[in-house]
């Protein structure tokens, strides 16, 4: 068993003990360890079915982990569902599951954790509020060419989608952001805002998961990348200890035969 | 002006319910046409809106499930049930009508919960949960009345005055004032409170963006579930208030009639979109079309047919609407 650990003092925002997790027979994940503090980015790799998204899924409340200890700031946590790791303050933007096209974007920014207020004792939503949040956070988001927060998200390209997810995680004060492949649907240029939304996220001291197959997105954004192979970390790669190229090619060796 | 233009565009999108306003419009003036000026009359309106009341409170239900992406074939036999349960309850027992009401909403509220547990925590698709249900219920509904009408004749009941007598002074019966009392409060909900957001998101893609966001899509799709039954239940109670009795057919085909209002006025067949006053259009449609055809003299038997070709219009456009939305048109 490898830890994954920081040089940074910090208590961990989330710390994972020897998790496991078992689907019948087959043990998907294996004593995993890990650590997750401020203001730093740790990437997520490994090849297919080596049990990145089940990880995923475990720290954002989906799925229980079959045994080990799951701590959110020092406490022992069993995450009941997503809105439970949510109000803990763990936010996931997924490849497909970021938005909600039908829906205008601001239902969509405050979706399951939207404002209310009180008229006549009745709790309804505080529309004008949420509108004009949400407006200004998209903008400081460098969403400039939207002009009203009615507008219906299907419009929205890939980028600004992401950047949306993105920028409500960081409204919500979310204390660990995972990415899970984010950008794998993008074209260059909306990459590279991705790539700078998550610069942005981590100078607001959020703690990023960042989980993509391209290692040339993510060994210039992770602090420290840990590699997933058979439901075990293998190896912890630091900061400049190896290039997009010896990456790629230590995940395809550990990859399945 | 380039942005007055993207402005309306966005704006009629976001507002489904102008297609069926559209042609509740252009049946209103074909019927008045070609009833030489008696169709827009109030007793003729009168008939409009007693015809409605029943199927708009029942669609209003199906409008709730279907934009949270399910689907409720039971709803013509719940319908049913709470009247037999609240005649049987009233005659046979001796309770007071209001806890007779009460008893029989809560009866067929057990019926939304089973459809909807089994819906959601199975996952068996609610078409063919509530289709069983339909013949479970139609059943029930058969042994518990003998096969004879439930009647409240004679019995004199301010309860029951409220429900189902005339508004004092006119025509209008009191099965419609609920009517639109359960469109108002129900587009509250939907548009102004988070559980209609919630609702919305229950619909799209299984609910797994909803689910991901934290939003408890089982919980929401099972209060649905539960208020459809509820609210066609309560429908079926109004009218009996209001004739007096009721039977194992009080309902029949209203769960697929309500289908076809709820389409008619707009509701995405994939969930999502949707609006309690397009409903209101699709039922008040069915309505007229039913009036004018009496009006001008057509046989019955174009009814049926002509609720169908305006049921496939709607659907046409409304996976036409559907595939532009996804292509980003």
């Amino acid at each position: 068993m490898i830890q994954v650990e920081g040089k940074v003092s910090k208590r961990p925002i989330v710390q994972l003990k020897n998790i496991s997790r078992r689907f019948g027979k087959i043990e998907v994940l294996r004593d995993i360890s890990f650590s997750l503090r401020r203001g730093e980015v740790v990437g997520l790799v490994g090849d297919n079915g080596a049990g990145k998204s089940t990880l995923v899924k475990i720290i954002s409340g989906y799925l229980r982990p079959t045994s080990g200890k799951m701590e959110v700031r020092g406490q022992e946590i069993q995450f009941s569902s997503p809105r439970h790791s949510r109000k803990l303050g763990i936010e996931t933007v997924y490849q497909d599951l970021a938005i909600i096209g039908q829906l205008s974007l601001w239902r969509n920014f405050f979706l399951g954790k939207e404002k209310k207020k009180k008229i006549f004792g009745i709790s309804v939503l505080d529309r004008n509020v949420m509108k004009k949040t949400c407006l200004e956070q998209l903008r400081s988001f460098g969403l400039k060419s939207i002009n009203s927060a009615n507008q219906s998200a299907e419009n929205l390209s890939g980028g600004e989608r992401q950047t949306l997810a993105i920028a409500r995680a960081v409204y919500f004060e979310s204390r660990l952001l995972i990415l899970d492949e984010p950008v794998a649907a993008l074209s260059v240029r909306e990459t590279r805002k991705v790539m700078e939304m998550i610069q942005l996220a981590k100078s607001q001291k959020i703690a990023i998961l960042y989980i993509d197959h391209n290692m040339n997105h993510v060994v210039p954004v992770a602090d420290r990348i840990a590699v997933v192979e058979h439901g075990e970390i293998k190896r912890v790669v630091r900061r400049g200890e190896m290039t997009a190229n010896e990456l790629s090619d230590l995940v395809a060796q550990s990859g399945p035969n | 002006m380039k942005l007055a233009i993207e402005k309306l565009i966005s704006w009629l999108r976001q507002h489904r319910e102008l297609g069926p306003l559209i042609g509740l419009a252009a049946l209103c003036i074909l019927f008045e046409v070609f009833s030489k000026g008696k169709f827009l009359t109030f007793p003729q309106l009168s008939a409009l809106a007693a015809l409605s009341a029943s199927l708009g409170i029942v669609a209003v239900g199906v409008t709730l499930l279907m934009i949270s992406g399910e689907f409720d074939l039971s709803v013509s036999q719940t319908f049913a049930l709470a009247p037999i349960l609240m005649a049987t309850l009233i005659t046979e027992v001796g309770l007071p009508s209001i806890l007779a009401l009460f008893l029989a909403l809560l009866g067929v509220s057990f019926v939304g919960l089973i459809n909807g547990v089994i819906s959601t925590l199975a996952r068996v698709p609610s078409l063919i949960v509530t289709l069983g249900m339909l013949f479970v219920i139609t059943s029930v509904n058969r042994i518990i009345a003998g096969g004879f009408p439930v009647q409240l004749f004679g019995i004199e009941d301010p309860i029951l005055g409220l429900m189902g007598s005339d508004v004092p002074g006119t025509p209008v019966g009191a099965p419609f004032l609920w009517m639109l009392a359960v469109f108002a409060l129900s587009w509250f909900v939907l548009d102004r409170t988070q559980y209609g957001s919630w609702i919305r998101a229950a619909g799209h893609n299984a609910g797994e963006v909803g689910r991901a966001m934290g939003v408890p899509i089982r919980v929401v799709k099972v209060t649905n579930f539960v208020l459809c039954s509820v609210l066609a239940g309560l429908a079926g109670c109004l009218q009996l208030a209001d004739f007096g009795s009721a039977g194992v057919n009080s309902g029949e085909n209203y769960n697929l009639l309500a289908i076809v209002a709820v389409v008619m006025g707009g509701t995405s067949l994939f969930g999502v979109r949707g609006t309690v006053l397009g409903t209101l259009l699709g039922t008040l449609m069915i309505g007229t079309l039913k009036t004018g055809l009496i009006l001008v003299g057509a046989g019955g038997e174009y009814y049926t047919g002509l609720i169908g070709i305006l049921l496939l219009l709607a659907s046409l456009v409304n996976v036409k609407a559907e595939s532009l939305r996804r292509k980003g048109g």
